[in-house]
């Protein structure tokens, strides 16, 4: 009886896998659909993070628009030059220079230069923290509460004492943080070199308001604009024209980055092999320990 | 006319009485999933109420063939290797689910290579939720109400016929359509509003969906004053 029992329960699971597979078969010839092979070609070569970088739902659309509506081959961020050259090849085309796309954010102030903070006990998030006034003086300087560093997928963007601090090595340049800041500190800049002049402030109040809440901040005198025509004063605050931005500065933007009082002109990106040089010989703690009031990690009990 | 009467009664029950989404909470994740546009919600539907369609045909005929005691097929193959009388008595009635899983799982499959090669933007527009009818809840309830109408009857006449089961599918799937139309069209409606910041989302849809199931609640008793009404018989 029972040897019966599970012969008849295998032989009608078989019977039924072969009758659906062979009906499955026949609808798979006869509904067959036609995938252009260079969809596929482009999916292979793109990074298939599906971040949204490039401003479709993900990779599979965007290879699907690049091949069927003559979308530009080099919109991929995650992938870059190297991925724009691959899809440019199945296309057929070519590509211009494609610059990798970083943010910078426009903030320098640590915890230590910035006045006018007060406890805060909300929500442990800066959209949360920037409804609510007094949390810290400067109301366009970064808050330090991590919005970014959670929006990061790359693990590329860490608050260090209370700045958000982009890890170069790391960021692909998707975008995420960008989106998510409340206070808009953030910008997605086309880096004509690895190292980019950028200003760390974005305080657009008066010098003497300034200084009332930032140490560092920026409070518009003007003398970088005076030193090189790079530099422009827009609102009380120093800004640079990227579109005349050469990779290799001049002697008169780096005169004007010492000539900065509040030393707001700083390049940001990856470290050069000069600058490994140059710290090898400085101190540095061969253990830091963690300030469990200052970091902002993932891994916190939030109750 | 008793037996167009049932097929009736069945049909109204499954659709409207027995909503399986508003009254059983089976099919919820469609449901919610895909209920923003009235359009995607219609074409959501007939996917449900043609893949409920097909396995309970399915299951129906495998169930009454092979799988139920004394089923046909499998008391003739176990006649080859013992007495009649206990392979009249044979029970796969354990293979049910497995069975059933496996005809929605080819059944969906089937669905979406014709949706695929004659509707691209619906077939777009469905994204995952149309592999994910494989285990839409609603179909497998579909066919096990189905099975329990059928295996273990007391009196054998009492047992679903095949017209009975397709009826219970096709409305079943049809209650499911009328169901999330409606939902999508209050969706709709909804994106304009200005629902305070709590209630956004996925919150006020199941409120929504809540009332529904409530309103519904109204058609409880139609089936036995129909049948009062239509027979002369409480």
């Amino acid at each position: 009886m029972t040897w019966v029992t599970i012969g008849l329960s295998a032989a009608t699971m078989l019977s039924m896998a072969l009758v659906l597979s062979y009906i499955l078969g026949w609808a798979n010839k006869k509904f067959y659909v036609d995938v252009d092979q260079r969809i596929l070609d482009i999916i292979d070569a793109l990074p298939g993070a599906n971040c949204g970088g490039c401003g479709y739902v993900g990779c599979g659309e965007y290879a699907e628009a690049v091949a069927l509506e003559q979308e530009a081959v080099n919109k991929c961020i995650v992938g870059g030059q190297s991925c724009a050259n691959t899809v440019a090849a199945i296309m057929g085309v070519t590509v211009g220079e494609t610059l990798p796309f970083r943010p910078i954010v426009h903030c320098g102030a640590h915890y230590g230069d910035r006045l006018g903070r007060h406890e805060y006990r909300g929500e442990w998030s800066c959209a949360a923290a920037n409804l609510v006034t007094d949390v810290q003086g400067c109301t366009f300087g970064c808050l330090g509460f991590g919005d970014c560093t959670r929006a990061c997928q790359f693990d590329a963007l860490h608050v260090v004492d209370g700045l958000a601090t982009v890890d170069y090595d790391k960021c692909v340049g998707c975008g995420a943080c960008a989106n998510v800041c409340p206070r808009n500190i953030i910008t997605i800049t086309a880096f004509k070199s690895e190292q980019m002049l950028a200003v760390t402030c974005s305080n657009k109040d008066r010098g003497k308001d300034v200084t009332a809440v930032c140490d560092v901040g920026c409070i518009g005198c003007g003398a970088c604009a005076r030193a090189s025509n790079l530099f422009s004063m827009q609102n009380n605050l120093s800004t640079i024209n990227y579109e005349a931005y050469k990779s290799k500065c001049s002697s008169d933007v780096l005169k004007a980055c010492e000539t900065c009082k509040r030393k707001r002109l700083v390049f940001v990106g990856k470290p050069t092999a000069q600058d490994l040089e140059k710290a090898k010989d400085l101190e540095a703690p061969a253990l830091v320990e963690p300030d469990f009031k200052t970091t902002v990690d993932d891994m916190e009990w939030r109750g | 006319m008793d037996y167009v009467f049932d097929i009736f009664l069945i049909s109204i029950s499954a659709a409207l009485i027995n909503n399986f989404v508003l009254y059983y909470f089976v099919g919820i994740c469609p449901f919610i999933g895909v209920s923003r546009q009235v359009d995607m919600a219609v074409g959501m539907g007939s996917a449900v109420t043609f893949v409920m369609a097909i396995a309970v045909f399915i299951s129906w005929t495998i169930t009454t063939l092979v799988l139920m005691p004394g089923a046909p097929v499998s008391s003739w193959v176990a006649g080859f290797f013992m007495p009649p009388q206990q392979a009249a008595a044979i029970d796969l009635t354990i293979l049910t689910y497995i069975v059933y899983i496996f005809a929605i799982a080819s059944s969906v499959q089937l669905v979406e290579m014709y949706v695929r090669k004659f509707y691209p933007p619906l077939y777009k527009s469905f994204g995952v939720f149309l592999p994910l009818i494989t285990t839409n809840c609603a179909i497998l309830f579909a066919c096990l109400t189905v099975m329990s109408h059928i295996v273990g009857v007391e009196n054998p006449s009492d047992a679903w016929d095949l017209g009975r089961a397709l009826a219970l599918g096709i409305f079943g799937g049809l209650g499911f359509t009328i169901a999330i139309v409606i939902m999508a069209g209050i969706r709709e409606e909804l994106d304009l509003c200005d629902i305070p910041a709590p209630f956004k989302g996925a919150a006020i849809t199941l409120i929504v969906g809540g009332i529904l199931a409530m309103a519904f609640m109204g058609f409880n008793g139609v089936d036995s004053g129909l049948r009062a009404a239509l027979t002369g018989a409480p």
